[in-house]
């Protein structure tokens, strides 16, 4: 043969008598059994066949428990102003009795520029002392009324910080302050803040629902 | 499926590569046994081919069927046949183990990879005999010394004798890629195979005027 030339058609014979030799070679019978071993092997170790629904129902159930555990986890974070807010609304309820009154001595003025005043700036030291997860409780769960003015207010008196409680008012007290109320909901009480100034005096209030 | 119930489709007529498959993974000793039997050749020869180490080709059929075992389910008989998919498990086994196989140098003499053909001499003719050995051989060791992408085209559609079709099945590419492959593996191989054929035509040439000097 080494002394025909390689061509195409010799390469290829050459090809097929190499793949005709090949053609009975057969992977010797110790194979086999070890696979039959590792098959009865297989099926004591494992007692479910279906080994992808076993994966799957465990994936289940580890998907579940991970979806209550985040929600155990979430509650008491969702909890807490509530609580906090039932806390402030429990405090000042002995407050409530002398900050109803307020309204009552001091009536709102029509002056519309101290209002503005007013308005603007009481907020800002109550804010500070609101804790910043509070505040975003507040802002994200509650609407509140601008601040009203309960009487004539000086902007100095502000200069050496303030607070606003959180209090509950009868439903009425909205009309005194020209605001609507459901009748349906008479019996009922809303919240509002109520801005104590270092006088110890109520300044302002807003409504909160 | 049931050993019993294997029988008696063996009387009707030969199970199927999914049935038989099916019930492998089912548990069925007697399947692999029937499975491994009708698919074990290819695989073997395929690998034995590829690497030119017997005991290679051993491994890579045993883990080709165990992968089988363990993995069967991933076997979609839309996307093609059993042999198709138990070749192209072969084939990353195979390119694997070459991968790590070629950083290791090989200690002392094998002789069992060097005698994978037997040369069959029943007829009384032993020059030819001898002349045709050393013809495969010789053929042999050219494609074993192509680059793996020629290789194992070269072995799936001359020596296994697979469609293009499926060899582009078992390597994952286009039919075109298949036949411009095997076309170079083929340039590749006249390549390897000529200057060996001239080497011994210079040679015997120089021997005969040797002998005419001498």
């Amino acid at each position: 043969m080494n002394s025909q030339r390689f061509d195409e058609e010799t390469l290829t014979s050459s090809l097929k008598l190499l793949a005709g030799e090949m053609a009975t070679l057969n992977a010797p019978p110790e194979i086999e059994q070890k696979l039959r071993e590792a098959m009865r092997a297989r099926a004591v170790v494992r007692p479910f066949p279906k080994r992808r629904v076993g994966y799957w129902v465990a994936a289940g159930i580890a998907a579940a428990l991970l979806i209550a555990v985040s929600v155990v986890a979430l509650r008491p974070r969702t909890d807490k102003p509530n609580q906090t807010t039932a806390r402030q609304t429990d405090q000042p309820a002995v407050k409530e009795e002398r900050s109803v009154e307020v309204p009552k001595i001091l009536e709102p003025e029509p002056e519309q520029e101290p209002q503005k005043q007013i308005a603007r700036n009481p907020v800002r030291p109550g804010k500070r002392r609101v804790p910043h997860s509070e505040v975003a409780n507040h802002v994200t769960r509650e609407i509140a009324t601008d601040f009203m003015p309960l009487g004539y207010v000086n902007p100095t008196t502000f200069q050496d910080g303030g607070q606003v409680v959180r209090i509950e008012l009868p439903r009425s007290a909205l009309v005194n302050f020209g605001l609507p109320m459901n009748m349906e909901r008479y019996h009922e009480k809303v919240k509002a803040d109520v801005l104590i100034g270092s006088d110890g005096l109520a300044h302002a209030i807003r409504f909160v629902q | 499926m049931s050993v019993n119930h294997l029988g008696a489709m063996n009387l009707q007529s030969e199970p199927g590569d999914s049935e038989l498959l099916r019930s492998m993974l089912a548990g069925d000793e007697e399947a692999l046994a029937l499975l491994y039997r009708r698919r074990q050749g290819s695989v073997y020869r395929f690998a034995l081919q590829m690497s030119g180490s017997k005991p290679m080709a051993e491994d890579v059929t045993q883990e080709v069927f165990l992968f089988l075992m363990r993995e069967g389910h991933v076997f979609d008989p839309a996307r093609g046949s059993l042999s198709a998919f138990l070749l192209g498990v072969a084939r990353n086994h195979v390119l694997r183990r070459m991968r790590v196989d070629q950083f290791m140098t090989p200690i002392g003499d094998d002789d069992d990879d060097e005698a994978v053909f037997v040369a069959t001499g029943t007829d009384l003719r032993p020059l030819d005999d001898l002349a045709r050995a050393e013809t495969i051989e010789l053929v042999r060791r050219a494609v074993l010394s192509l680059p793996p992408k020629y290789r194992e085209v070269v072995v799936l559609c001359e020596l296994q004798d697979v469609s293009y079709g499926e060899a582009a099945e078992i390597l994952g590419c286009a039919i075109g890629t298949v036949r411009s492959r095997l076309h170079r593996a083929r340039a590749l191989l006249l390549a390897k195979l000529r200057p060996a054929e001239q080497i011994d035509d210079e040679s015997s040439a120089s021997l005969k005027s040797a002998r005419c000097f001498a």
